[in-house]
């Protein structure tokens, strides 16, 4: 099952940097437990997949405005921010 | 009387500050001076701002003095688990990415233990985001089995099991996702529950993987540990899942006498520690002895259920974990020039090992040509696994197994190799991924190491179980225990 593992291409999907070392020891790793996962391909399993819930007293709540956490402690928790607002690296150039 | 008041149940201490012969500002100041002696030897907290509990238990006195006391836990202290929001405290996740978040919000369990008026005490450590049996994956410190400081507390609320072992606190919350409640109460000669799926809110529990994640209570008896289910089940809409307090979870059940359990065939076998099977029959013989009818059940689908859960957990996981970005909350790299490098330097600085592993795993389970072969054939399993539990239980009333087949192993024994870790929680999953109640309760030891017996019922039979280990607790010695400090 687990062929074509491609650990670059996995690590670029899930925003992470390895290191060459990192690169060898989580693709041993993750070829180990895809391996474990073997028992999946080989299940006689149903057709259908359910719901996770047991209970289905649950409902959504009605679509109204309720209360929220104001800008003041929305960017006390930012890494940055500036005039109220959570400030990031620059996303357009000057020349766009 | 201040140097007992950590041996005390909740339930006892509360009787004690109902009849005025104790205060909570006197039982705090003693779990403070504990707190004091223990906490570096265990580690079971990651923080506990000793000032706000002594004004919170001052506020509890007042209350109780103008006859305004909120109930049962009023004036108890209860230690909660870093993945859950408190207002103004740490919400770290033991994690890099979250070190220095203070949360701006109450949980709603939070919102439910002031409404009862309990004290909310400190922060307890977990492996990072919740991803672990052990505890090791926390990055601000190591937690200690107080049973043997060698050992690990099982995770991934080894501080929640740890505090209530080393009589740090009465009372504590867990959240289990695959055991992470259950496995280190089990470790730890405590009792642990994971509620029916939906039965506690889990708005303001940091989310790891939302079709099995639940918060539930832990404590060193059965009484306390329902005495806390009773605080925390509530309905609320910011969970769409919480469907609210449930009579038919809630209430006590009928003669436990008379309970039909199930024991399903091959639990005790393979892989078993000798001294833990010996435990778990002796468990199975005492409740034969009270007249339970004992028969063994069929669950033919169980080998799955270890592969079926680390393939939905880390799916989960590795979306939910998107969010941790550098944006808006937690650690942002310095190095950062475009906001993809950014991101992608934040997350890699904010995130250890674990989690890392996990988040590469679930990504590849959701990519693009393997998504047929892992992740649907996973929750075609998954519905396979909760209709055989599901027809099990309709025959019986409760099934019964080991928590966890062997005793709480040494500090590093089993970190290089994360497979051998994800089996410890071979009996504990299948509750997680069928949404099932289910309770851990002390019921021996392993030579000095508790041992704990692992409850399974069916949907909103948490009264049940209760009842079930009631009934053993009551002919047992192991209610209360703490390790010797």
């Amino acid at each position: 099952m687990a062929e074509g593992f491609d650990i670059d291409h996995l690590a670029k999907l899930a925003r992470l940097s390895l290191t060459a070392e990192e690169k060898v020891l989580y693709s041993s790793q993750l070829n180990q437990i895809l391996g474990h996962f073997q028992a999946l391909a080989d299940a006689d399993l149903p057709a259908t997949i359910d719901d996770a819930r047991v209970v289905n007293e649950a409902a959504l709540r009605s679509d109204e405005p309720g209360p929220v956490l104001g800008a003041e402690a929305v960017t006390r928790i930012a890494p940055a921010s500036r005039d109220g607002q959570i400030s990031v690296p620059r996303v357009v150039d000057d020349e766009s | 009387m201040a140097d007992a008041l950590h041996t005390l149940s909740a339930a006892e201490l509360g009787r004690r500050l109902a009849a005025g012969t104790l205060t909570s500002r006197a039982l705090c100041e003693a779990l403070i001076t504990r707190y004091k002696a223990l906490n570096e030897t265990v580690g079971a907290f990651t923080h506990l701002d000793q000032a706000d509990v002594l004004a919170q238990a001052d506020a509890s006195d007042a209350r109780r003095k103008a006859g305004q006391g909120r109930g049962p836990l009023e004036g108890i202290p209860v230690a909660i688990k870093d993945n859950i929001a408190v207002k103004g405290q740490p919400l770290t996740c033991s994690s890099k990415m979250l070190a220095s978040l203070v949360s701006p919000y109450d949980s709603h369990v939070a919102e439910r233990l002031c409404a009862v008026g309990a004290i909310l005490y400190g922060r307890l450590n977990m492996d990072e985001f919740a991803m672990g049996s052990s505890t090791e994956n926390s990055a601000l410190r190591k937690t200690f089995n107080p049973w043997d400081l060698a050992r690990i507390p099982g995770g991934s609320s080894g501080g929640s099991a740890a505090a209530l072992a080393a009589g740090l606190v009465p009372l504590s919350l867990g959240s289990d996702t695959g055991g992470s409640i259950r496995q280190p109460a089990s470790h730890c000669g405590v009792v642990g529950l994971k509620p029916t799926y939906g039965l506690i809110s889990r708005f303001g529990l940091v989310a790891f993987a939302s079709s099995l994640d639940q918060i539930g209570p832990m404590a060193r008896s059965i009484e306390d540990c329902e005495l806390l289910l009773n605080a925390l089940a509530s309905a609320d809409a910011r969970d769409m899942t919480c469907f609210g307090p449930s009579d038919r979870a809630l209430t006590p059940s009928g003669d436990a006498k008379k309970l039909r359990i199930g024991i399903p065939k091959g639990f005790l076998g393979k892989g078993v520690a000798a001294e833990v099977a010996a435990a778990v029959n002796a468990a199975v013989e005492f409740y034969r002895a009270q007249g339970c009818a004992i028969s063994e059940v069929e669950l033919p689908s169980a080998d799955l259920a270890v592969p079926t859960y680390y393939v939905v957990a880390t799916a989960e996981a590795s979306s939910n974990l998107g969010r941790y970005d550098g944006v808006r909350y937690g650690h942002r790299s310095t190095s950062a020039g475009t906001p993809v490098e950014m991101m992608t330097a934040s997350r890699s600085e904010g995130f250890g090992p674990e989690v890392k592993r996990r988040i590469l795993l679930g990504t590849f389970v959701l990519s693009a040509g393997y998504a047929d072969a892992y992740y649907v054939r996973a929750l075609r399993a998954r519905a396979k696994i909760r209709s055989e539990y599901l027809a099990a239980l309709a025959g019986v009333d409760v099934l019964l197994t080991p928590t966890v087949p062997t005793p709480a192993f040494k500090v590093g024994e089993k970190a290089s190799d994360p497979l051998q870790l994800y089996l410890e929680d071979i009996f504990t999953i299948p509750a997680n991924l069928a949404g099932l109640p289910a309770l851990s309760v002390p019921c021996g030891k392993s030579g000095h190491l508790p041992v704990g017996f692992h409850l399974v019922g069916a949907p909103l039979s948490e009264a049940k179980l209760l009842a079930a280990g009631r009934l053993f607790e009551a002919a047992h010695g192991f209610a209360h225990q703490q390790a010797a400090l």
